[in-house]
């Protein structure tokens, strides 16, 4: 009897606790209702912004709601693949850089072409160089948020040092100072490194990623090698510093913040770093340039919208309100940024010259040589691509390993892939025209 | 007959109990181990997008991951040397277990101390460590020219040969800890009369070391060899705040090449491809050193 008692007792108590154990399995019921997700990269300081479009929105879709899911860029795209993996795409993605280009490729964003050819007016205030950052075979499918490009920015102190007068027009004028300029713990030259940061280096030196049919690399030459030898000698020597190659964001900006670097490729955004995190740079200590031949990567943003949102056109209307107009200004003011819109861009300078007169030169600068973008090659697999070339380079450029060693691994990597995309193409499109 | 049934009876009344008690654990083994393994295992034989129907791959990925893929090789052969820095943690925890095991003054704050180590969060352990191995400001390169071992700075962290053994070595320093407890209770079970005995037929310390303590340690230091090697397949937070895998991929460990594969590079498939080869490598060597250890690794012994 007292064994009955326990087992059932222990048997009460197993099932209440399998029923709490699976209990995390179980959807919560919610109730059905009009909702529209926008899923944004590292913008937790927009909140009060992001209502504004919320309040607009609501004039023209009062029965939906807007949810704004916001990510750090470390975890964005683990979160937003989770999403869409679970079905519960967010309707509009802020992407960053060539991630979208994989989305777009595999069928998860919608072409946006037909809206833009409908809402002609909105279409024409956005520089056409920017817009066509955003074309995947022919189709648009993104809007621009904002976007930042590169500059070099030059240590004034240690150019005045130096004896040099003006920043450098050529990539050997480049190196040239750079030396000059190096001495004990100081370096003369520097550049970010992810997001193809480092390639209008190349492009200076008339090296190309790709064949122009986007099919082979193209990157493997005598004139490649000649370059990363030289680069690889300038870093071994100091006058690059070789947190050049190591780096992210904070270590290379950090270091020309503390005087120890004559000249860093980094985004326009890095003044604005580097203004809040030390007192002596300002216009007569710090000056910025375009790097020699214009050449500058972009680091845009672009708002898409998935291709399973349900309501596609309060989407599009949502991206109307928040890259035209008071929404596009209002978040070019909070990230001393420009947007995409053209004529926006001319309130913000406005705006800027009355409150921040520094960076006003600066931002213009982001508006120029537009025709000179390099590191946005429409690339299915961009990522891939960065993540088969860039670890070769960094061998080479830190002395690790040869230079045509390098160049020669990295484009049989980079062959791969791009053969790869025609082959996992194709069986993926003849899965999509059997259905 | 009656009493066979009757005692038949309550083996099945027993065993269902213990089904019954097992059956949530279970049941979330299942769920949340079993099949997702499981799913793994055909996802790596698809070509699976995350916008498209899956498609069968074969054997495509793995044939990729062993003909073209030398990250991959990289990061196996980084994953296999981290793991050879378990037997020199193990030696550690030894040493120091054998030290903090004898009578000496304050052994029991020397035992917190070092077992501090292991309950401190791994991605802090690794800012720390990020901090104490930098070039430019850190304490390690401070003392090391202070002492005048090197002349100049050096990048541990950013060079191709020092990174690796940097991150080995933080792993270490983080797990020492916890072999010396291991080791320390396997050392305090091992009966004193058997020492005893030795030293009345003459066995010196070198000897007692050899004959006794480190056969009857050997449950508690395969335990060890196995908490090892779980570190070196799991150890993705320290690589990933320290190197996230550079330079290069010199830092590269299977785990993190499995998420930048599934997380930065949205290649899923691929990812459960390595991920199959990753579990199966850690089966065998789990099953390799059970064996070894007589089967029984981390057993207690109940009479």
């Amino acid at each position: 009897m007292p064994f009955r008692a326990s087992a059932a007792f222990t048997v009460i108590a197993a099932l209440i606790s399998t029923l709490l154990a699976l209990s995390g399995c179980s959807n919560e019921s919610e109730p059905v209702q009009n909702k529209i997700v926008v899923l944004t990269f590292n913008m937790p300081h927009y909140k009060d912004g992001f209502s504004r479009w919320v309040a607009e929105f609501h004039k023209l879709h009062p029965d939906i709601e807007v949810e704004q899911i916001d990510r750090k860029g470390s975890n964005w795209g683990a979160f937003y693949h989770t999403q869409v993996i679970s079905g519960t795409a967010p309707d509009i993605i802020d992407t960053q850089g060539g991630a979208w280009l994989q989305y777009a490729s595999q069928g998860g964003l919608l072409d946006l072409t037909p809206f833009l050819e409908k809402d002609a007016e909105f279409t024409a205030n956005f520089y056409p160089e920017l817009l066509q950052s955003w074309i995947y075979e022919g189709q648009n499918y993104g809007i621009p948020l904002y976007f930042t490009k590169t500059l070099l920015f030059y240590n004034k102190l240690m150019f005045q040092e130096a004896g040099i007068t003006s920043p450098p027009n050529s990539f050997d004028q480049l190196m040239e100072y750079a030396y000059k300029m190096t001495k004990g713990e100081k370096s003369g030259f520097m550049t970010l490194n992810f997001d193809w940061l480092y390639w209008p280096l190349f492009a200076m030196n008339g090296i190309d990623l790709v064949t122009p049919d986007l099919r082979h690399a193209a990157f493997n030459t005598p004139k490649a090698i000649a370059l990363i030898e030289r680069l690889a000698k300038a870093t071994k020597d100091g006058a690059i510093s070789n947190i050049s190659w190591t780096g992210r964001w904070v270590e290379p900006n950090s270091m020309f913040a503390a005087g120890q670097i004559g000249m860093l490729q980094a985004h326009s955004t890095a003044l604005l770093w580097m203004l809040s995190n030390t007192s002596w740079i300002n216009e007569n200590t710090i000056g910025f340039a375009q790097m020699p031949g214009n050449w500058s990567t972009p680091n845009a943003h672009a708002l898409h919208i998935s291709a399973d949102s349900k309501y596609p056109q309060a989407a599009w209307d949502f991206i109307k309100i928040a890259t035209s107009g008071e929404g596009a200004y209002s978040l070019g003011i909070s990230l001393n940024n420009l947007t995409g819109d053209r004529f926006v861009n001319e309130k913000i300078l406005d705006y800027f010259s009355q409150t921040k007169p520094i960076v006003v030169p600066l931002l213009r600068t982001q508006q120029e040589h537009l025709n000179t973008l390099v590191g946005n090659w429409p690339l299915a697999n961009d990522a891939e691509i960065k993540e088969a070339l860039y670890p070769e380079l960094q061998s080479a450029l830190l002395n690790h390993k040869s230079a045509a060693d390098a160049l020669s691994r990295a484009e049989k990597k980079v062959n791969h892939i791009l053969s790869r995309d025609d082959r996992t193409a194709q069986s993926q499109s003849s899965v999509s025209g059997g259905q | 007959m009656t009493v066979k049934f009757g005692i038949g009876n309550k083996r099945l009344r027993e065993s269902t109990l213990i089904w019954f008690l097992l059956f949530p654990s279970l049941a979330v083994f299942l769920l949340y181990r079993i099949l997702p393994l499981a799913w793994n295992g055909v996802l790596s034989l698809q070509f699976w997008s995350m916008y498209k129907p899956p498609r069968f791959a074969g054997l495509y990925h793995y044939k990729e991951l062993f003909l073209y893929d030398d990250v991959f090789r990289q990061s196996l052969w980084n994953t296999l040397l981290f793991m050879v820095g378990s037997p020199i943690g193990i030696a550690l925890g030894l040493m120091i277990a054998l030290l903090v095991n004898r009578p000496i003054f304050g052994r029991n704050i020397y035992r917190t101390i070092i077992f501090m180590s292991f309950p401190v969060m791994t991605v802090a352990t690794g800012v720390i460590w990020l901090w104490l191995f930098s070039e430019k400001t850190g304490l390690i390169n401070y003392f090391l020219m202070y002492i005048g071992l090197i002349d100049h700075s050096q990048p541990f962290l950013e060079d191709f040969n020092l990174a690796l053994p940097s991150i080995v070595l933080v792993s270490i320093w983080q797990v020492v800890g916890l072999y010396m407890i291991i080791i320390l209770t396997g050392l305090q079970n091992i009966p004193p009369s058997i020492y005893q005995a030795a030293k009345i037929d003459g066995a010196n310390s070198w000897q007692q070391f050899w004959l006794i303590t480190f056969p009857l340690l050997r449950p508690s230091i395969f335990l060890c060899l196995i908490i090892g090697i779980i570190n070196s397949f799991n150890a993705f937070d320290l690589v990933y705040v320290m190197t996230g895998g550079g330079p290069g991929h010199a830092t590269e460990l299977l785990i993190t090449y499995i998420y930048k594969t599934a997380f930065t590079l949205a290649r899923f498939d691929y990812a459960a491809a390595i991920t199959v080869i990753n579990f199966s490598l850690f089966l065998a060597l789990t099953w390799l050193v059970n064996r070894m250890s007589g089967g029984n690794a981390g057993a207690v012994e109940t009479n």
